[in-house]
């Protein structure tokens, strides 16, 4: 940065510091106090009441007594259902990143080597169905993969099947509509990589004696690294966490873990219990945020240095 | 050149697969909205009869009309609060707390919605019993949350523009003698302002769409758009979501095709502009 | 008038090569490109090239940007295809072969080293698309290092490296493979001038060295000047001369030539008297009619332009003793270059002449100031008769 900048700035304290900090302070206090809140009620006892949690601050007997109740993640660790909701919802969101990745790679490749008119329209297709509702396009799913819905009736025309497949609340339905929601968020960003690529390096390698598909696996493909973090992470983190997709889409024994802290707080109330799960996955999040927040920041401030 | 020419016909093939997978639901949705038939799937006669109903249902109505509100406000301050954000993460140099600031300012993208609605109900219940700041649940809260999530992607926008921008251009307005906030009203807004539209845009539709966040926070009396359309389709699929879906998806086409329309147009001119520059 | 080098027929030249009955492929046709054309959405960046080029030549397409020399490395590299026209290597046609079978490598304009590769990878990359044993391929990397003096940066990643340092990482890796043709796109275009030199000398002493035959692109006159045995200059897609350097200089054949390289004083004018063995040129920049002391193939009336470099001009204070070829008139600007300096001289006739004087001594710019009175003169060969 220019000592120009800094000059002005350091002369005008007082605007530099109301624009840093408004923001600062609305995300401290509406995003990162929250986390600690929740923390600290996974840690009371559930109470019928409203707030339906105990404190965690009493006075006994004169003593000003802090009580840290693991009971909740102990109920975590012990009761397998917690467990396995959260390994299946790993799982779930590993395997359809993989798949975002196998369908979107090709198109944001095939759609950066366009002619930049065209290159924008198609980046526009793309886009345009994020813009339409979410739910509503989950929701057009259930119309195509239930048991007499779209697809069966055209697999049952073109005799490809004999009987209806069941599709629609399986692990296979889930998987459709996350792919299906979340492919834009990994053909933006490999996009916006790969767009960058030099051709020249490209042309260097075919005149190396690399074969396309040799230099794309030695030039294109480590080059875009970048775009395939920040995508699949685009992609993984929302997923584990996913709520509307596995309920619309899933059966009843589709388990994501989204799924049962929503049924923990809103049908059994139990806050205390909703927010372990909120922590817990919180932790086993925390690696991929990082390193989504690390190639996010390069990306925001790379041309700062 | 022999990469693009091999290229064509698998370039159209996977566009063109990737694209039907795309929009095939969007059209289904568009197509069964004008059916006649109560089932969804079995087309039995043209008809508008489902837009009628839909906008005879005055809960559905009423829910539309409060995400409207709803998304128009937090559009509005998720632009101000995401520029700001954006202009601290591209154009300040650091402070202490910056690291910080970069990690709450990209967390919000990719926070698992169920974790951001619990953690930020329970802080406005918090408030209400540390501080005694009494904040009804509804509207308020829902536009809070909305804001907090949406000014981070508006920030995102804003200072990848931002950072394309040729500084150069700022450091001459002040070399010639306007201060920073002049600079920045004067020289930078104009200039990011396709930015603070598509920003605004995305912050409207993001707002509009939320579901997960908005149940969380939300009090009695304020049901949203998405959670009565949920509530709805729970109880079983209805063509009257279908015609809604039709509106919207008409709705967002149009903009978006106006939108690239208009920023064509301007990529156009200034090619234009440039060509003549060249020229003379 | 001066002659088109006989193997270097441009499609205005006055030779072609006889496409009907091509000879024998030899040490002197060892790169034959025959009437190549190259259009784009119908603008023609290529039309008719034909050159031939010799085992180890080192040779300079020269021209402005957009005339069309880069296009024409392209497709030698393969990147591009004619549209029309053969183009051969050793006898075989290239046409058709894409860039990764051709025995052809290219030095790109700066270099497109691979950014995620150290810059042995760099260098053994070409290698391992050959398959070529790891062995095998660890002394070949090494030999390449030794060669262009990096060996101590054989780890390091492109960016660590300063322009220079890249630019020899280049030459490694396009020379690895023993290619049968180096191909150099602007060379020097990413060092700075002083570095420019000094690389320039260092890349000729290897590709002479090696023995390899190069053809370069450049923009830069000094750099084709400097590094190629030929020099083909080219606009608007052909090829307007081609010729060695100093031929080049000392005997431009067109208008284009005679100013585009170096500076030159070009008059307007018509052949006054033609005879055998001299021809005096009528213009209206002085009021004597010019004097060539040799003939030239025209006839009187004939419209022609007279080229003479400044440094072939004299400045005096006192009327040289000759009887043609000098003029009066007065310093109206001067460019002090330290070694020389140049001085534009505003002739009694009007007309505005440049002249180059070497600064022999020490203050010898002193003798010379502002509207000082002076005549320039020249020799009677010193000028070139130009016709197109």
């Amino acid at each position: 940065m220019s000592a120009n900048w800094q000059s002005l700035r350091s002369r005008l304290p007082g605007s530099r510091w109301a624009v840093i900090s408004v923001p600062y302070l609305w995300l401290l206090l509406f995003f990162a106090i929250p986390f600690l809140i929740a923390l600290k009620i996974s840690f009371a006892k559930f109470e019928m009441a409203m707030p339906p949690y105990s404190s965690l601050l009493n006075w006994e007997d004169g003593f000003l007594v802090l009580k840290l109740r693991l009971e909740n993640y102990l109920y975590l660790v012990n009761d397998s259902l917690y467990v396995n909701a959260y390994l299946s919802s790993l799982k779930i969101a590993v395997i359809a990143t993989g798949l975002c990745l196998l369908i979107g790679y090709p198109m944001a490749y095939v759609i950066s080597r366009m002619e930049p008119a065209t290159r924008n329209i198609a980046l526009m297709l793309v886009v345009l169905p994020s813009w339409t509702s979410f739910l509503i396009r989950i929701y057009a799913w259930i119309g195509i993969l239930k048991q007499n819905g779209l697809l069966n009736n055209f697999l049952l025309n073109i005799g490809l099947i004999d009987a209806p497949l069941k599709i629609l609340y399986t692990p296979a339905a889930v998987y459709i509509g996350i792919v299906y929601a979340y492919l834009p968020f990994m053909v933006l960003p490999l996009y916006s990589n790969l767009v960058k690529l030099d051709r020249r390096l490209l042309e260097a390698a075919y005149d190396l004696g690399a074969r396309p598909w040799r230099a794309f696996l030695a030039i294109t493909l480590p080059l875009s690294k970048a775009g395939i973090i920040a995508g699949s992470m685009l992609v993984l983190i929302p997923v584990v966490g996913e709520f509307v997709i596995p309920e619309m889409l899933g059966g009843p024994d589709t388990l994501m873990i989204g799924r049962v802290l929503w049924q923990e707080f809103f049908n059994n109330r139990d806050w205390p219990v909703a927010s372990a799960v909120a922590i817990v996955m919180l932790i086993i999040l925390i690696v991929p945020i990082l390193i989504f927040h690390k190639s996010q920041a390069k990306e925001l401030e790379g041309r700062l240095a | 050149m022999s990469s693009r020419r091999s290229g064509s016909t698998s370039t159209w093939l996977v566009l063109g697969l990737g694209f039907f997978f795309l929009y095939a639901p969007i059209l289904s949705l568009i197509i069964y909205s004008f059916n006649e038939n109560r089932l969804v799937t079995v087309w039995s006669g043209f008809s508008i009869k489902w837009y009628g109903e839909l906008f005879r249902d005055q809960q559905m109505m009423k829910a539309a009309w409060i995400s409207l509100q709803l998304a128009f406000y937090t559009a509005w301050a998720s632009v101000v609060l995401g520029t700001m954000a954006a202009m601290v993460m591209t154009r300040f140099r650091s402070f202490r707390g910056k690291t910080l600031f970069g990690g709450l300012i990209t967390a919000p993208l990719v926070m698992p919605e169920v974790i951001t609605g619990l953690s930020m109900l329970l802080m406005f219940i918090a408030l209400r019993g540390l501080l005694g700041i009494e904040l009804p649940l509804g509207m308020t809260t829902i536009w809070i949350a909305h804001v907090t999530f949406c000014m981070a992607f508006v920030a995102v926008v804003i200072s990848s523009r931002l950072s394309e921008l040729d500084k150069s251009l700022e450091e001459a307005a002040m070399d010639l003698g306007a201060g920073p906030v002049k600079v920045f009203f004067v020289i930078t807004l104009p200039i990011i302002t396709p930015a603070l539209l598509s920003g605004w845009l995305l912050a409207f539709t993001l707002s509009l769409d939320d579901l997960v966040i908005s149940s969380f926070v939300t009090g009695p009396s304020s049901t949203t758009l998405p959670m009565k359309v949920f509530s709805s389709v729970r109880m079983g699929v209805s063509p009257k979501i279908n015609a809604l879906a039709t509106l919207l998806i008409a709705v967002v086409s149009t903009v978006g095709v106006i939108g690239w329309y208009l920023m064509a147009r301007a990529e156009r001119k200034r090619a234009r502009d440039l060509q003549l520059a060249a020229n003379q | 008038m001066a002659s088109v080098d006989a193997d270097a027929a441009g499609s205005n030249g006055t030779m072609v090569n006889s496409a009907a009955n091509p000879p024998a492929p030899s040490p002197d046709r060892y790169l034959v490109i025959d009437t190549v054309r190259k259009e784009f959405d119908g603008f023609v960046a290529v039309d008719d090239v034909s050159l031939t080029i010799r085992k180890g030549e080192i040779f300079a397409l020269l021209g402005a940007s957009g005339c069309g020399k880069s296009t024409l490395l392209r497709c030698l590299a393969g990147f591009e295809t004619p549209t029309a026209g053969r183009i051969e290597l050793e006898g075989q046609s290239l046409i058709g072969l894409p860039p990764y079978e051709r025995r052809i490598n290219m030095m790109f304009q700066s270099y497109a080293l691979f950014p995620h590769m150290t810059v042995e990878q760099n260098i053994a990359f070409g290698l391992k698309q050959d398959g070529m044993a790891k062995a095998a391929m660890r002394a070949r990397v090494d030999e390449m290092l030794s060669l262009v003096q990096m060996n101590r940066f054989a780890k390091r990643k492109p960016h660590q490296l300063s322009g220079g340092q890249q630019q020899r990482v280049a030459l490694a890796r396009s020379l690895a493979k023993s290619p049968k043709m180096l191909l150099l796109d602007e060379p020097m275009g990413a060092l700075d001038k002083k570095l420019r030199s000094q690389m320039q000398l260092e890349l000729v002493n290897i590709i002479e060295k090696l023995g390899v035959t190069c053809v370069m692109v450049t923009h830069d006159q000094e750099e084709a000047m400097t590094m190629a045995h030929r020099i083909a200059i080219m606009e608007q897609g052909r090829i307007r001369q081609c010729a060695k350097p100093d031929e080049i200089y000392e005997q431009p054949n067109c208008r284009y030539t005679a100013g585009f390289i170096g500076s030159v004083n070009l008059f307007e004018g018509r052949i006054d008297k033609d005879e055998k063995d001299f021809v005096t040129i009528r213009t209206s920049a002085f009021p004597d009619p010019i004097y060539v002391a040799h003939g030239v193939t025209g006839f009187e009336g004939m419209e022609v332009a007279m080229a003479l470099r400044p440094e072939k001009l004299r400045i005096s204070k006192h009327e040289p003793d000759l009887k043609h070829n000098k003029a009066h008139g007065s310093i109206e600007d001067i460019a002090y270059f330290g070694s020389h300096s140049v001085y534009h001289v505003r002739l009694d006739g009007g007309c505005k002449v440049m002249c180059n004087f070497v600064n022999m001594k020490r203050w010898d710019s002193e003798s010379f100031t502002w509207n000082d009175p002076v005549w320039v003169s020249w020799g009677d060969l010193e000028g070139v008769v130009l016709s197109s």
